[in-house]
C-alpha cells in the first residue's frame, strides 16, 4: 500500500499529461495511438526493467545501447530467409547480449572494478564487436517470420507489446516473490550487511548483470525486427532513456529501493511525452527542452510525495 | 606489460613501412570522418581504387567522427612530410584547424564530400541543397503541384540537415500549393523515423500525400510505419543518399525515389586532383559531382 502512494505522484503527473493531450489533440485519446504509444515504448521498456535489477543493487549499466546493436546485428545474421528457423535469431541474440552481461559481472564482482568503469568499457567494445561483426554495414534481407517480432500483432496486439508486457510480469514475479529478488534488494539497500547475513553477493551482482545483459539482447531482437535490419549503429544513447525511465519510475540510483511496477510506469510517461510532442508539432529544438523539464518535473513531484 | 605494447607497436610500425617502400611514389595522407559510414566507407574505396590506377600512395586513418583526432591525423601528416593530404572534414568549424596546418605546411590539401571554414587548396563535393532541391521537385512533379506533405530532419545543426532543408524550402517557396503539415527532426535514424511517421499517421491520418526523409535510413522507417498502416499506396515517400536497402525498395517498387550521391565520382575527382597539385598542375578549386534522381526506371544502373 504504501508503495502504492509513493507512485502516486507519478500517476497523477502521466494522468494530468494524458487529460492536457487529449484536450489538446482528440487523436491522442484514440485506441489506435494508444497502441501505437506502448509499442513505441516496448523497446526502452524492456531495457528499462533489465537495468532496474542493475541499479537496484547499487550498480549501473552504460552499455546497453551498444548491446542492442551487436545484437541486433548478431539476430540478423542468422534471420536470413530460408536459413534457420526463427528461434536461431532470438537465441543469438539473448545469447550475445547474456555473454556480454556476464562478461561484464565477472569483471566487476572478481575483479572489484567500478560498474560504471567496465560497463563503460563494454559500451565501447561492443560497439566495435557490432561494427566487426557487420563490417560496418546494415545487415538487411531478413526473413518475414522474423520481422514479424517487430511488425506483427496477436490479436490485436503488437508483438513487442507482448513481450514487455512478459518481461515485466516475470521480473516483478522475481523480485516481489523469489528469494533472489530479495537478495538483489537487500545487496542495493547495504551490501555489507548482506554479505554478513549469509547471502552471496558476487551470485546476485553476476545475475543482475547477466540478466540485464540478455533483456538488451532480447531488445536488441525486437529493435532489428522492427526496423528490419541488424544496424550496427542503432542504439546510441538508449542507456540513458532506459536508466532515466527507471528512475522516473522511483528506482533510486543509489540501490535498494523501487521496483518494476515504477519502472513501466516511466517508461510510459516518456512515450507519452514523445508522442504528446510529436502530435502537438512542437518543433526539434524546443522538444528537447520540454522533454527534459518533465523528466526532472515528475522526479522532483514523485520525491516530494515520498517525504510528506 | 609496457615492454609487450611497445613490441606490438614495433611490429605494426615496420608493418606500415613496408607499403612505402619499392619505386618512389607520391605519397597522400587521407583523414575519412568516420569509416563505420557506410557511404563514407565507399568514398574511401573509391579513393583506393584511383590512387592504384595513378600509381600513388595512400596512408588512410579514420578519425572516427572526433575532429581533434582528425587535427591530429592530420598534423602526423605534416610531420611525415607527405606529398598531399586529402581531407573528409568530420565538421565545419572544429576540423578547420587541420586545414590551417596543411596550409602553413605548404602541403597542398583538398576537402572531399563536406567543407571547412578554412579555406583548403581545392574543394570536391557536391552540393547538399540539390539533392534536397531534386527530391522535393520529384514530390511537386508526382502531386501535380498541390498536395499535404511532411518532412524528416536529419540531426538538427548538421551542415547535411541545414542544407538539405535549405534546398527543400527553396522548392517549396516556389510551389505554394504544396504544404508542409509538419517537419520533425528523426535524427537519421530508422527507428526514430517509424515513431515519427507512426505520431503523425495518428495526428493527421490520410491528410498525409507525400513523405521526404533527408536521408535514405528514415525514408526506410517512414516506409515501413506507412506500409504497417496499409498506406503505402496513397503516400510518395522520397530519400536521399541511395543506400543499398534504398536501391533495393525502389526495384521492389516500395520506395518511390532516392538520390544518387555519387561516391565514386567524388572519391575519383578528389585524388585525381591531389595529384595535380603535387604535379602543380592548375586546378579548379571548386569540383561539384551532380546527384541523380533514382527512380524505378533506371534503379538497375545504380544497383551492383
Amino acid at each position: 500500500m504504501t508503495r502504492l502512494l509513493g507512485r502516486f505522484g507519478l500517476v497523477i503527473a502521466l494522468a494530468v499529461l494524458c487529460a492536457a493531450l487529449s484536450a489538446a489533440r482528440p487523436s491522442f485519446l484514440t485506441l489506435g495511438n494508444l497502441v501505437n504509444l506502448i509499442r513505441q515504448i516496448s523497446i526502452n521498456g524492456i531495457l528499462a526493467v533489465g537495468v532496474t535489477f542493475v541499479l537496484l543493487t547499487g550498480g549501473v549499466d552504460l552499455s546497453l545501447g551498444s548491446l542492442v546493436a551487436l545484437t541486433g546485428v548478431a539476430a540478423a545474421l542468422f534471420a536470413h530467409p530460408g536459413e534457420y528457423p526463427v528461434i536461431a535469431p532470438v537465441v543469438a541474440g539473448v545469447a550475445a547480449g547474456a555473454l556480454c552481461g556476464a562478461a561484464s559481472g565477472a569483471v566487476i564482482t572478481v575483479g572489484r572494478v567500478a560498474p560504471f568503469i567496465v560497463t563503460l568499457g563494454m559500451m565501447t567494445a561492443a560497439r566495435g564487436l557490432a561494427l566487426v561483426a557487420s563490417g560496418g554495414r546494415p545487415v538487411s534481407n531478413l526473413s518475414p517470420e522474423f520481422t514479424a517480432l517487430g511488425g506483427g500483432q496477436v490479436l490485436g496486439v503488437p508483438v513487442p507489446v507482448i513481450v514487455l508486457a512478459a518481461v515485466a510480469a516475470a521480473a516483478w514475479v522475481v523480485l516481489a516473490r523469489f528469494r533472489m529478488g530479495r537478495h538483489v534488494y537487500a545487496v542495493g539497500g547495504n551490501e555489507n550487511a548482506a554479505r554478513a547475513s549469509g547471502i552471496r553477493v558476487g551470485r546476485v551482482k553476476m545475475f543482475v548483470y547477466t540478466l540485464c545483459g540478455a533483456l538488451a539482447g532480447l531488445a536488441g531482437v525486437v529493435l532489428a525486427a522492427r526496423i528490419t535490419t541488424g544496424q550496427p549503429n542503432a542504439g546510441v544513447g538508449y542507456e540513458l532513456d532506459a536508466i532515466a525511465a527507471v528512475v522516473i519510475g522511483g528506482t533510486s540510483l543509489s540501490g535498494g529501493v523501487g521496483g518494476v511496477g515504477g519502472t513501466v510506469l516511466g517508461a510510459l510517461l516518456m512515450g507519452v511525452i514523445n508522442n504528446g510532442l510529436d502530435l502537438l508539432n512542437v518543433p526539434s529544438y524546443y522538444q528537447q527542452i520540454v522533454k527534459g523539464v518533465i523528466i526532472v518535473g515528475a522526479v522532483w513531484m514523485d520525491r516530494s510525495q515520498h517525504k510528506s | 606489460m609496457r615492454r609487450l605494447v611497445t613490441a606490438v607497436l614495433l611490429v605494426l610500425l615496420a608493418g606500415c613501412g613496408r607499403t612505402g617502400q619499392g619505386p618512389k611514389q607520391p605519397v597522400i595522407g587521407v583523414s575519412m570522418m568516420n569509416l563505420s559510414n557506410e557511404f563514407i566507407a565507399m568514398l574511401n574505396k573509391g579513393m583506393e581504387a584511383k590512387a592504384r590506377e595513378l600509381g600513388v600512395t595512400l596512408i588512410v586513418n579514420d578519425a572516427q567522427r572526433n575532429a581533434e583526432k582528425q587535427v591530429q591525423q592530420v598534423e602526423s601528416f605534416v610531420a611525415q612530410k607527405v606529398d598531399a593530404i586529402i581531407l573528409n572534414p568530420s565538421e565545419v568549424e572544429a576540423s578547420s584547424p587541420a586545414v590551417d596546418r596543411a596550409v602553413a605546411a605548404g602541403i597542398p590539401i583538398v576537402n572531399v564530400n563536406s567543407e571547412t571554414r578554412s579555406a583548403p587548396s581545392a574543394f570536391v563535393g557536391s552540393r547538399d541543397e540539390e539533392s534536397a532541391r531534386i527530391a522535393m521537385e520529384y514530390i511537386v512533379k508526382r502531386l501535380g503541384g498541390r498536395g499535404d506533405i511532411v518532412m524528416m530532419h536529419g540531426f538538427m545543426g548538421q551542415a547535411a540537415q541545414l542544407k538539405r532543408d535549405q534546398g527543400a524550402r527553396e522548392v517549396l517557396r516556389k510551389n505554394p500549393g504544396v504544404k508542409m503539415l509538419a517537419d520533425q527532426t528523426a535524427e537519421w535514424d530508422r527507428a526514430k523515423a517509424m515513431s515519427l511517421m507512426e505520431n503523425w499517421i495518428q495526428s493527421f491520418g490520410p491528410k498525409i500525400q507525400a513523405v521526404f526523409a533527408q536521408n535514405d535510413e528514415m525514408a526506410m522507417g517512414a516506409l515501413m510505419a506507412l506500409e504497417q498502416a496499409k498506406m503505402k499506396d496513397k503516400v510518395i515517400v522520397v530519400g536521399v543518399d541511395s543506400i543499398a536497402d534504398a536501391l533495393e525498395a525502389v526495384k521492389a517498387g516500395r520506395l518511390d525515389a532516392t538520390v544518387f550521391q555519387d561516391a565514386k565520382g567524388q572519391a575519383g575527382a578528389a585524388v585525381e586532383t591531389a595529384v595535380k597539385l603535387i604535379r602543380k598542375q592548375p586546378v579548379d578549386k571548386q569540383v561539384y559531382i551532380p546527384f541523380q534522381l533514382v527512380t524505378r526506371d533506371n534503379v538497375a544502373q545504380y544497383l551492383k
